[in-house]
């Protein structure tokens, strides 16, 4: 005989409609999503590592000063056991004050996908990236202003080596506004060689290390870039393992599903906890039916597995429908924020039981769980003390003692505060784990604006250059500087870091230096945690020699991890000539020096670049947090207010026989709710903020660069407002709620 | 002897609010035979009935069921005894308000391997044509008639019930006592009713008295008259 009471199953959900279609729409939302971005993401990991082969990927490039001879190529290429390939490319000025870089047609390494249209054929004609296209407002067909001269788009490409464009490889971010990359015609590619030229080779081994980014990989790019400089004088070297343009985005899609795991499961602990509480006081309610089931024989298994069926059936029920969603609707919403940040090549949805075990099964599992364990401690207690509804399993002798100087009301409401502890502790988790959301996503474009405000600010110069070679100048502004990059020397991560030079009495640099000082940037200090007189150091990337430099003071540079020092003690320290320098400082821009001798023009759209992608990229992720966050105040307040009033609905008939109206009646069950909710909500903004700079702190050393976690007053401001406006909805729910208690509540079932 | 109650003693509390609830029961119970516990309250009797269906648990003495001691069996065990042995009826009837009638009586029939035909079972109670309400849509006494139904529905050998008349007026507890002995009759099973009202002891085989924990009577009844006729 199958078990009569699980016709009560769907008795239940159809009794308690509002508590289950509450959950069942956060719950199908959460699992839509996060399966929608987990098969979104699956399937762009699974394209982006597949583009390895189907498009050739590099093992790795550098730019060299001259074409080498063809006896060098082959030498370089058999001592390294190695191909290389002619990757050449030119850069030319574009639209919105951007540049494109452009390549001829590629045959065998880094394989051109073409998303839309065709390969440029003829003079005329250029194929530009997908993102660069998107950002820049260009349309296929459309025309495109490349150095003053109209040119017709005829493809939408993606390059498998830069899926993030990064213009230079070490930049913190890149940004698809200001640098995008294109192929043209052979006639164009030529026209365009003729007015500036990168002699840049890719090369793939002839067997490619096991792991493409593992310590083989890192060994071999190191022994190879020692070789490469016996032979041929290299501007830049970058191994895949360090290519930020084909790495990033494989990485990101990574971390991504971290950070979304951790979202997921921690907003499933709350609904489970929403569920224990509600289904907790569902057992306090049937305590004499569960006391007689008990009494003629029901073993606690069944009644555990009987009241976890109604929320397991809404999870099933939630997981299914979320899963439809998300392999559907949802994916391709989350696959486009991927594909607004990065240029990946091609994609096809992959089918992954990774997806669903991420969103399914441990989800299932975490629910199941929680309320098993508290499904067993509530039900652990003889079937007398449910006949008897004496569901303590500690007695309290006496009622806890209030000052009776303390007004009645307030007494009362302190009464049900102490009643309802369990609740308001859930409550407080809840409203602190939105809060973190909500603030997180506040805090985001703010911060990305004070670090572009302070970055402008703070520029060492309006126009910094970083020439080929060293040529002199007119310009009475410009000063002369040496930088360098040289790296963090950490087992796991190394990020690049900046050594400059500056000349005594700079007019840029407002720190004494010199006599063998440091200082560093105020980025870096912050990062690092660094003080005066410590000690860094720092290795160069290619030969692994090691710089120790002694912190000799922190100088407000924001956009930057960086070093200071003197040009002599830059010069010494890096075996320079004296006098040697690297670039110029200037006020304004310097019109007098050959556009090819120019390695790189930093200026404020540069330093600000970071923020900018950040902000394109995220911004819309973040606005779909903050609804996120809304909706878990709106649950977690709702239901176990809700269940507060349920256990007090007798109380609550009665106070109304008694002739108490509605606003009394008010103040005590919603009011208390309600300080309860709002000292939660202010409460929760110093652990929030502290726990926002820890996870912050931690989320930023996975990254290069470094953004400092100053909480804007206006995203506490903003928090608690949002946090409020979210409980007045929830407080009105109530407030219905108590209304429709009938009178005869209280008569009811009184024993 | 089917059920041997032997010294059993009890007590609620420590120090100065300890109430020695059972001081030493002793009681012999054959099967088949009608058992009233009798006396006012406070007297030990809903204890003592507790301890039988082994709901608590008493500080000394032992309860042997048939030759088992309950004593000895672990919880697992203890819940396999009710749901193989005993019926439960309680002085409110703790039905299960979304199921209706037959699903609540199903709900006692499922504890059995071999349980009575339920739509009988409502035809013998007079709710067959209720069977499809829901409790609350009942009055009290069909309410209890219902608890009495999926006490009896699995056919336990002993029914248990505690003060199974105490929320009901005249003429229905009269009602529910006579279904209580045509069970006891029909299907041969051991009742031990808990109970205030003098005048029940008049139907039962076996009347045991208590007052302040202690049996002060306990003796069988020669003049057992039917529940019909009773009054009080």
């Amino acid at each position: 005989m199958k078990n009569p009471m699980r016709r009560r199953i769907w008795r239940e959900i159809k009794g308690e409609t509002g508590k289950y279609v509450v959950i069942f729409i956060f719950m199908l939302a959460i699992i839509g999503v996060a399966s929608g971005f987990f098969v979104a993401d699956i399937s762009l990991e699974d394209a982006y590592d597949n583009s390895f082969e189907k498009y050739n990927i590099e093992d790795g490039n550098f730019e060299v000063a001259q074409v080498p001879g063809d006896d060098v190529i082959k030498s370089i290429e058999e001592e390294n056991k190695l191909t290389l390939y002619n990757n050449f490319y030119s850069m030319q000025p574009s639209v919105h004050g951007s540049h494109i870089r452009f390549f001829a047609d590629r045959k065998e390494v880094n394989k051109v996908c073409v998303l839309e249209g065709k390969l440029p054929q003829s003079s005329g004609e250029v194929a530009l990236d997908r993102l660069y296209m998107k950002s820049n407002e260009l349309e296929l067909d459309g025309d495109v202003e490349i150095d003053g001269k109209e040119y017709k788009i005829v493809g939408i490409v993606a390059l498998p080596d830069y899926s993030a464009l990064y213009e230079n490889n070490t930049d913190f971010m890149f940004d698809t506004e200001k640098f995008g990359v294109g192929i043209a015609s052979q006639e164009d590619y030529e026209k365009f060689c003729e007015m500036n030229i990168h002699y840049s080779y890719s090369w793939k081994y002839d067997k490619a290390p096991a792991d493409r980014l593992g310590k083989e990989a890192v060994d071999r790019a190191t022994e190879l870039s020692k070789a490469l400089t016996q032979k041929v004088q290299l501007l830049d070297y970058i191994p895949g393992c360090n290519n930020q343009a084909i790495n990033f985005a494989g990485n990101d899609v990574g971390h991504d599903q971290i950070m979304m795991m951790v979202m997921l499961y921690m907003l499933i602990v709350i609904i489970a906890f929403v569920f224990a509480v509600t289904t907790g006081n569902t057992i306090v309610k049937e305590a004499n039916v569960i006391g007689t089931l008990r009494a003629s024989g029901f073993t606690k298994g069944e009644l555990i597995r009987h009241y976890m069926a109604a929320p397991i059936i809404v999870l099933i029920v939630a997981c299914i429908v979320g899963n439809i969603l998300g392999y559907t609707v949802f994916k391709d919403f989350m696959a486009s924020a991927y594909l607004g940040s990065y240029s990946f090549v091609s994609y096809s949805t992959v089918w992954s039981p990774k997806a669903f075990i991420y969103t399914t099964v441990i989800p299932m599992v975490l629910l199941s769980l929680i309320n098993f364990i508290m499904l067993a401690h509530k039900l652990s207690l003889s079937p007398l003390k449910f006949l008897r509804r004496d569901l303590k399993r500690k007695q309290r002798k006496k009622a806890f003692k209030l000052n009776t100087k303390i007004g009645i009301m307030k007494r009362f409401r302190l009464r049900v505060v102490f009643q309802n502890i369990p609740g308001y502790i859930t409550i407080f988790a809840g409203i602190f784990f939105s809060s973190v959301i909500l603030m997180f996503c506040l805090l985001f474009n703010p911060l990305l604006d004070q670090l572009s405000e302070d970055t402008v600010n703070n520029m060492i110069a309006q126009h910094q250059y970083v020439l080929k070679a060293p040529v002199p100048t007119q310009n009475e502004k410009a000063e002369k500087y040496a930088v360098t990059a040289l790296e963090t020397t950490g087992k796991d991560f190394t990020e690049e870091i900046s050594v400059y030079g500056f000349i005594p009495s700079s007019r840029y640099f407002h720190e004494k230096l010199g006599g063998g000082k440091a200082v560093i940037s105020n980025a870096y200090a912050d990062k690092y945690s660094l003080e005066e007189g410590d000690k860094i150091t720092l290795k160069d990337k290619y030969t692994e020699k090691e710089y120790e430099f002694t912190v000799g003071g922190v100088y407000t540079y924001p956009s930057t991890l960086a070093v200071f020092t003197g040009i002599d003690d830059f010069n010494e320290m890096f075996d320079k000539e004296e006098g040697s320098f690297t670039g110029y400082l200037c006020s304004e821009e310097i019109d007098d020096i050959d556009q090819k001798l120019v390695a790189a023009h930093i200026t404020k759209d540069d330093l600000t670049k970071t923020s900018r992608q950040l902000k394109r990229s995220m911004g819309s992720m973040m606005t779909a947090f903050i609804f996120i966050g809304v909706a878990v105040i709106i649950l977690v307040v709702f239901m176990l207010a809700k269940v507060i009033i349920e256990k007090n609905s007798q109380s609550i008939s009665m106070t109304k026989i008694l002739g108490y109206n509605k606003r009394e009646i008010g103040g005590i069950y919603i009011h208390t709710t309600t300080i309860v909710t709002l000292v939660s909500i202010v409460a929760c903004l110093p652990i929030t903020s502290f726990a926002l700079d820890k996870i912050w702190r931690v989320m930023m050393m996975q990254y290069s660069g470094w953004i400092a976690p100053d909480i804007p007053i206006s995203a506490y401001l903003t928090t608690v407002a949002i946090a409020s406006a979210s409980y007045v909805v929830t407080a009105l729910c109530l407030k219905k709620r108590i209304n429709k208690i009938p009178l005869d509540e209280a008569l009811k079932n009184v024993e | 002897m089917f059920i041997e109650i032997s010294g059993i003693k009890k007590s609620f509390g420590s120090g100065e609010s300890r109430a020695d609830v059972l001081k030493g029961i002793d009681i012999g119970i054959e099967k088949g035979e009608f058992c009233v516990l009798l006396g006012p309250s406070g007297s030990g009797k809903s204890t003592l009935l507790n301890i039988i269906g082994g709901i608590d648990s008493a500080d000394e003495g032992y309860i042997s069921i048939n030759g088992e001691k309950t004593a000895d069996m672990n919880e697992k065990a203890l819940t396999l005894y009710r749901r193989k042995h005993l019926g439960y009826i309680f002085q409110m009837y703790n039905l299960i308000p979304n199921l209706n009638i037959k699903e609540n009586v199903e709900v006692g029939a499922y504890l059995s391997d071999s349980p009575l035909d339920v739509d009988d079972i409502l035809k013998t109670l007079g709710l067959y044509e209720h069977r499809h309400k829901l409790p609350n849509q009942l009055s009290g006494g069909q309410q209890q008639r219902t608890a009495i139904g999926r006490a009896i529905v699995k056919n336990p050998d002993i029914l248990l019930c505690d003060e199974p008349t105490g929320a009901l007026d005249y003429n229905t507890s009269k009602e529910i006592l006579q279904l209580i002995e045509t069970v006891n009759q029909k299907y041969g099973s051991t009742v031990i009713m808990v109970t205030h009202n003098d005048a029940i002891k008049n139907m039962a085989d076996r009347v045991v008295k208590l007052r302040d924990g202690v049996i002060r009577k306990n003796y069988t009844n020669d003049t057992k008259v039917k529940a019909a006729d009773l009054d009080w």
